[in-house]
């Protein structure tokens, strides 16, 4: 306060008091301040004066300096204009989204490094040991437990693909009753007092073979009284009974591939979905090595081309009628050899002489032999064994071991159809369902559900709630195999365990937890498998680490064959028709537990090639002879038929195959998932043009396929995967099937394909490179005499390589150079790759439609052909025109011989396609990668189109966003898109994306490298197909390392380039297919 | 003065005068159009904007609303643009070649043709930009300096040939153009009484007076730019063949491509400068000015550049089978026998043997028959360029990979709405636009005009 301020306020308080009057009147008043409450002139002059306070614009006005001043008008307005802009500027500003670190860092979890957790993969029909890769804590990838696992933890494209399960969000997310969310201690206080009230308990499950889950459900059984029932979706139950009948133990025997020289399989799908396909493909793998000389011989007798046949070296198309007889006459002709007889066999339409070079070849592998039949009839399987028994495949070393068997498939039939009666009658008062889906999987499916109404109390534990689940009183959502503890015994001799790598996602509980509850235990389920193992620390952790640890003693069984072998075999009955049909499963979709998986559904079959549906496969003769469409492409669409089942109708689609039996129709199991619109995940549904799901006259949606598992039947309560004396009718309707593949034959271009027979490759190994008769490098004519013999002639030429445009990208011996070689002989096409790189690189899914109109996205396929009857030296030889033998090349042969061949991109080192871009957004690195550099793309398309192994992936759309795809894509849904890979951008829409050899891992492995200062060691960095490849055919490593894998097997005599004729130079080397057959009977 | 030959035929008939000419070709201009011109743009612009509605779903959507896939990565998005760059080539050589070699028929065709020449460019123009994957960043193959340091365009691409080879063409064709115009368009402007249209025409043609020295410069540049001209007629279209030629896929990688492309381009741009011609002289009533002879004498180029591109075809099948490298051979026998054989018929029969059918006298000099022939020829032209571009890349190498095209709505719907944009771009130079080089016209009136020939002149 200033001086006069003070006085005026002094001189105030002497004249007025105005509101201390008031105040004295006891007037409740506010004022504003002392002048207002003294009524001071100050103040009564200032609320007078509009603008308090001097103004100042005369004097600036005024000032006489002001046009001195350096700021000037432009300047002004420049600072005005700055202002203004960076005001606009700042208000633009992106949203920051921030990224929260950890309070306290988990130690373990460093932010962009992957850490990996030893784990089990096991859902009752597939089994591995594997690894998981998390990411932040969260798992994105699936590879095989190398170190520890069985056969080195071979898996396949399913267990791959069922880390995108977990991230599912049509899984249950609560615990629910009647429909209406409830709590899990209220779920679990009903439970505990209706279970047992009013009748029988029984637990439903798949195969469960960990000893803590099993002891769980034997504290439970104990409790309730209760009774356990294991229904697996695929029975194997004829051959734990033959085993049982035979050798007396119920079981099913190790087999052992790897051992085997010569192996017979009828009906037996063994490198795609029997038993544990994928181990048996690591071991058929092994035993099929031509430079060990001795390669196993491999004949296969089947109705369908399943992708074990198509590895087959022999193969001979029968009924699954017959499959019997072909056993039968096996045994018979064995028997004949061991100086035995009594077998009636009958011969009759079955390729006589293939049976006798068979069994030939089975005598004299005696020991080393192996015989498998896909049969699930009781007496063809004891047959089988009799003819193990009588080869001496039992014996220690063999390559069969029932000593220690495998837990898998111990379900019976006869169990669920009892149970099925005992609901019906109402002497079941609960059921518990534990992840099994009996009225999906079950042939008697309808009357399950029909039963299921029955019971007071019914529950599911069960990750959806599917066909089974929707019709149970309480679904309780167990856990994803990635969230919870378990342990698993494929093999007496040892137990896996699984660990939990990320908290349960949703308000689940993991079933074995669930039991102990009920049961009254209150541990978690983490103590109780603990105190089951009773390891000690060290042990239990070196166990958690591994994932497993060797534990329960093995059995002793001793091996004869059976008394009553030959009237076993006498008994086995076959009744065929004039048309049948073989179920089977796909090696993509399996039962069809995870139909709903949108990487296994565009995964095309490894035969047909089709994507995202099943359907009727005949034989192309079929085809033609009546009048059905044999060409399956864009607006070539399948005819529809309407087949009659066992009294049920059911339409499909007719794929053409080559090598089908004629009279037989495939079809595969597994599909038709939801078909009542239960919640079994998107895409497991049908979408149309706008990526809607497709609707029903009633409003349900359309699964995608038909379900063939209510068309099986049962013989004698078990189930039969054929069916006889079935009839089909053509409907005149077309449906379009999706194919990634539309072209069979590989027209005699043995530039793509490289193939020879055992004998050639044999007589051939020494030589170098280049120069077998089966493999020799292009060479061109030059006019120079370059061999030095004096004259210019046809010898005088130089390879391809010498021929080139553009000077050389210096990656030969300098730095790294990545580098890839692909065994075309242990190739079984199985597809794990696919699947790995379609994880691995956040590869997009875009639906059946996209398909048709070959837009697949695949980095890595597998190209599958066909031989034909036909060639141009036929054409010629037969005085056939050029025109008309090409045409006639197309067709594959009725039974083909079947390549599978890896197909990414080459990585040339005169990479056609990096020339062209005009923008140079595709470019060869100094360590031989041709890269893609996806945010300089423009999308011109030439590179793809100037590629000659047409493996460039166009983003047609914006896959991310984009309606179209919403329920397929996975990148699309907010929950399954943490299975995205963080080191992997996803691509963008316009711009064109290949594989890139896994370069992120590239990167990272060198960093490690370089981290420890040391050179990157061989081995150290692999590619997710060559990791996820179950037979090592696909390599990884530097061709520039002297020592590395990949550069002693690019030298190979059976090593080439893909069609090296084009100069473009790949770091990619395919091995020569070798085929163990007879080097005369190509025509085979 | 220049005399020509009695027996040659006139170029202009009828009793023309200097003013007459004038009349015919500023009347159009100055007088209301009449019905039939409105009729015709109202349905050239709604195809036009229905083109346009079909390119705006495509950039807004994705480039799958087309028909292309993994195998078939270029199908009508490059046939077009190939086949408007084609078409453009007409308008240069008649401006600028035969300019150079003194052809004086071209006066009555040029400027119509050089039109169509840059309406055609600007149609194929769009093709390269909306075919892109990401047409916002397009800008990228130019050789710009950039922001991210010394990232530069790749000059081995021909894709990138291809930009300089059609900007510069364009740019070159444009001002050609416009230099020719400017006399003309001040004709115009004199002819003129409204003050708004007066000066927009007094704008365009940039103050020229019409003396002496105004015609030494024009001439003078005339030439210069014909000069230049000329090469980029051989030299766009050979490096457009060379988008194909440069690559390693049978049935693209053959050297015969690029005087093969330069003859088809002349061959469709000529059929398609008669298509335009014989409408509008009959529409706009310049019977006179382009006759039977014109006709004629466009109809011999047709059958020289029909040819060349004839043999060009047998020749291609000759070293297809010649070569004896089985992936090229399997190319051809694919391209006559395989699924799109009757796109390669279809070729064959327009491209092959119709232009033959000139031979006579009776057909070439008829002007309905050279009508049909002229669309025939252009819709073999661009069966030309989807045989090579589908069919090639449909089954090239890898036989996994074989797959098929199939055009879709917007695949179609793209290329007729760039056909309602030319219409509509040609229709409104038709109406606003000398149609004829008058004053160019008028130098040869007293030596090839009818009546001044045979001296009947008054």
């Amino acid at each position: 306060m200033t001086n006069s301020q003070s006085k005026n306020w002094e001189a105030g308080n002497a004249e007025n008091v105005t509101i201390k009057q008031i105040i004295r009147m006891r007037k409740k008043i506010y004022w504003t301040g002392p002048e207002e409450l003294d009524n001071t002139p100050v103040f009564q002059e200032a609320i007078n004066n509009e603008f308090s306070g001097e103004q100042t614009v005369d004097a600036f006005l005024g000032d006489e300096r002001l046009c001195e001043t350096s700021t000037g008008r432009r300047d002004f307005l420049k600072f005005m204009g700055f202002s203004l802009t960076s005001a606009t500027l700042a208000a633009c500003e992106a949203p920051v989204i921030k990224a929260i670190p950890y309070v306290n860092k988990p130690e373990e979890i460093t932010p962009g490094v992957a850490n990996y957790y030893a784990s089990t993969y096991c859902d009752g029909m597939d089994y591995a040991n594997i690894l998981v890769k998390t990411r932040e804590g969260r798992p994105i990838f699936i590879k095989s437990n190398g170190d520890h696992g069985i056969e080195g933890g071979a898996l396949n494209a399913r267990i791959n693909a069922s880390v995108l399960g977990l991230y599912d969000s049509a899984r249950v997310a609560g615990p629910m009753k009647n429909g209406d969310k409830i709590t899990w201690a209220s779920a679990d206080a009903d439970l505990v007092s209706a279970i047992g009230q009013g009748g029988k308990v029984v637990l439903v499950t798949p195969t469960i073979t960990g000893p803590a889950s099993l002891r769980a459900i034997d504290a439970f059984k104990t409790k309730y009284a209760a009774e356990h029932i294991v229904f697996d979706s695929i029975s194997y139950s004829a051959i734990r009974k033959a085993n049982l009948a035979d050798y007396g133990v119920n079981a099913i025997p190790q087999y052992n591939f790897a051992k085997a020289k010569t192996i017979v399989s009828v009906g037996a799908d063994f490198l795609s979905t029997w038993l544990t396909s994928n181990l048996y493909t690591a071991q058929y793998a092994k035993s099929r090595k031509p430079e060990n000389g001795a390669m196993a011989r491999h004949y296969q007798f089947e109705a369908n081309l399943s992708l074990t046949g198509s590895n087959a070296d022999y193969r001979s198309a029968v009924k699954p009628s017959e499959y019997g007889t072909v056993v039968k006459a096996i045994f018979s002709k064995l028997l004949s050899k061991a100086g035995q007889s009594g077998v009636n066999a009958s011969l009759d339409g079955l390729d006589a002489a293939l049976i006798d070079k068979a069994t030939n070849d089975l005598w004299s592998s005696k020991g080393n032999a192996l015989v498998v039949c896909g049969s699930n009839d009781l007496n063809i399987q004891r047959t089988v064994n009799a003819i193990n028994a009588l080869l001496g495949n039992y014996a220690a070393g063999g390559t069969i071991d029932l000593t220690n068997p495998l837990n898998l498939g111990k379900g019976d039939e006869a169990d669920l159809a009892r149970l099925i009666a005992e609901m019906s009658s109402g002497s079941v008062g609960t059921v518990v369902l534990w992840d099994v889906n009996p009225v999906y999987h079950s042939h008697q499916g309808e009357a399950f559900k029909k039963a299921l109404a029955k019971p007071a109390t019914t529950v599911a534990i069960s990750l959806y709630a599917d066909e089974t689940a929707s019709n149970c009183k309480y679904i309780l959502p167990g856990t994803h195999y990635l969230e919870s503890w378990s342990d698993h015994s494929l093999l007496g001799s040892r137990v896996d365990l699984a660990q939990p790598v990320i908290s349960p996602l949703y308000d689940s509980r993991q079933a074995q937890e669930s039991l102990l509850r009920w049961t009254g235990v209150q541990s978690s389920f983490y103590d109780f498998l603990r105190e089951t193992h009773g390891k000690d620390e060290l042990t239990w952790n070196m166990g958690v680490h591994n994932g497993t640890f060797v534990s329960q003693p093995i059995l002793t069984v001793d091996v004869v064959m059976s008394a009553d072998a030959i009237s076993v075999a006498n008994a086995i009955t076959a009744t065929g028709s004039e048309w049948e049909i073989e179920f089977y499963q796909k090696t993509g979709i399996g039962s069809g537990t995870q139909a709903n998986n949108p990487w296994l559904q565009e995964l095309p079959d490894p035969v047909t090639k089709i994507t995202w549906d099943n359907y009727a496969t005949m034989s192309l003769l079929d085809v033609e002879s009546n009048g059905l469409n044999k060409y399956i492409a864009q607006k070539d669409h399948a005819s529809v038929i309407k087949l009659t089942v066992n009294g049920k109708e059911v339409e499909l689609p007719v794929f053409p195959q080559p090598g089908q039996k004629q009279g037989t129709i495939g079809i595969a199991l597994g599909y038709g998932r939801g078909a009542n619109g239960e919640l079994v995940g998107k895409a497991a549904y049908q979408t149309g043009t706008k990526g809607e799901h497709l609707t029903g006259a009633d409003g349900t949606p359309i699964s995608v396929g038909k379900n063939a598992f209510a068309l099986l039947t049962a013989k004698e309560n078990a189930v039969q995967y054929y069916a006889t004396g079935i009839s089909w009718e053509k409907t005149g309707a077309t449906y379009p099937l999706a194919s990634t593949q539309i072209h069979s034959t590989v027209m005699g271009r043995d530039g793509v394909v490289k193939e020879t027979e055992i004998a050639t490759f044999l007589s051939e190994k020494d030589k170098k490179r280049g120069e077998a008769s089966f493999n020799k490098f292009v060479k061109l004519g030059v006019h120079q005499d370059i061999n030095g013999d004096g004259k210019i002639d046809a010898q005088d030429a130089l390879h391809v390589k010498e021929f080139d445009l553009w000077a050389p990208h210096p990656v030969e011996g300098v730095g790294h150079r990545w580098g890839m070689t692909i065994d075309l002989t242990s190739c079984t096409g199985c597809g794990a790759c696919v699947t790995a790189c379609h994880s691995e690189n956040n590869v997009p899914v875009v639906g059946k439609d996209e398909v048709l109109v070959h837009r697949d996205m695949h980095w890595m396929r597998i190209d599958r052909f066909y031989s034909s009857d036909y060639s141009l030296e036929r054409g010629e030889a037969e005085g056939v025109g050029v025109i008309a033998s090409y045409g006639k090349m197309e067709r594959p042969s009725d039974n083909p011989q079947t390549v599978h061949m890896p197909m990414m991109c080459q990585h040339c080192n005169h990479a056609p396609c990096e020339t062209v871009c005009p923008v140079s957004a595709t470019t060869h690195s100094n360590e031989g990668l041709n890269q893609m550099t996806y945010n300089r793309c423009i999308g011109t398309r030439y590179c793809a189109n100037n590629c000659p192994y047409k493996v460039r992936r166009f983003n047609w759309f914006n896959y991310t966003a984009y309606s179209k795809f919403k329920n397929v894509n996975p990148a699309q849904d907010e929950i399954s898109r943490m299975v995205l890979n963080p080191d992997v951008t996803v691509r963008t829409r316009g711009v064109m994306e290949k594989c890139s050899m896994c370069v992120q891992r590239i990167q990272g492995g060198k960093l490690e490298a370089k981290k420890a200062g040391m050179p990157v060691a061989d081995g150290a960095i692999v590619s997710a197909c060559a990791e996820a490849c179950p037979t090592h055919a696909i390599q990884f490593g530097d061709l520039n390392d002297a020592k590395s894998k990949v550069q002693s097997i690019s030298d190979n005599v059976r090593s080439y380039n893909a069609l090296e004729e084009v100069g473009t130079q790949p770091n990619i080397y395919y091995l020569a297919k070798v085929r163990n057959m007879d080097s005369n009977s190509n025509e085979a | 003065m220049h005399r020509e030959a009695a027996i040659r035929e006139p170029l202009i008939l009828g009793h023309k005068t200097y003013k007459d000419i004038t009349d015919d070709v500023v009347g159009p201009i100055i007088n209301p159009a009449p019905r039939p011109w409105y009729i015709l743009i109202t349905i050239t612009g709604l195809i036009a904007l229905y083109g346009i509605g079909c390119i705006m779903y495509l950039i807004g959507t994705g480039i799958g609303v087309w028909g292309l896939n993994k195998t078939v990565d270029w199908a009508w998005d490059i046939t077009n643009f190939v086949w408007w760059v084609g078409i453009g080539h007409a308008g240069t050589l008649i401006s600028a070649v035969l300019l150079l070699f003194r052809q004086k028929w071209r006066m009555a065709i040029n400027r119509s043709a050089e039109a169509m020449t840059i309406f055609a460019v600007i149609m194929a123009a769009t093709f390269p930009g909306i075919h892109m994957g990401r047409l916002w960043v397009g800008y990228w193959v130019l050789p710009l300096p950039n922001q991210f340091g010394s990232l530069w365009v790749n000059f081995n691409s021909p894709l990138l040939w291809d930009v300089f080879a059609i900007s510069t063409y364009f740019s070159v064709s444009l001002v050609f153009w416009y230099i020719g115009l400017i006399p003309d368009f001040a004709t115009i402007r004199d002819r003129l009484v409204k003050p708004l249209p007066k000066k927009i025409y007094s704008i365009l043609s940039f103050g020229w007076s019409g003396r002496a020295k105004n015609w030494t410069r024009f001439e003078e540049v005339s030439l210069v730019l014909a000069g230049i001209a000329t090469p980029l007629v051989f030299s766009v279209h050979s490096i457009v063949s060379m988008d194909f030629a440069t690559s390693v896929i049978p049935g693209w990688h053959t050297t015969i491509f690029p005087p093969y492309f330069v003859s088809g381009a002349v061959f469709s741009g000529f059929a398609m400068v008669l298509t335009l011609l014989l409408i509008m002289r009959k529409v706009m009533r310049l019977e006179a000015y382009i006759h039977v002879k014109h006709v004629e004498y466009m109809n011999i180029v047709i059958i020289v550049t029909g040819s060349i591109v004839g043999v060009a075809y047998l020749t291609e099948l000759f070293v297809s089978w010649y070569s004896g490298v089985e992936y090229e051979s399997y190319a051809f026998i694919n391209r006559f026998s395989g699924p799109y054989s009757w796109a390669y018929w279809i070729m064959m029969t327009c491209n092959v043997i119709s232009p033959q059918l000139f031979w006579f006298k009776k057909i070439r000099r008829n002007l309905i028959l050279t009508f049909i022939l002229s669309i025939v020829v252009n819709i073999g032209m661009w069966f030309e360029r989807y045989v090579i571009i589908v069919t090639s890349l449909h089954r090239d190498y890898n036989p996994s990979s074989w797959g098929e095209f199939h055009a879709t709505a917007m695949d179609i719907g793209i290329f007729i709405g760039t056909i309602g944009i030319f219409s509509t771009l040609f229709l409104l130079f038709a109406r606003f636009f000398p149609v004829l080089a008058l004053n160019e016209l008028k130098t040869i009136l007293k030596s090839s005009g009818e009546s001044y020939k045979n001296d009947k002149h008054h």
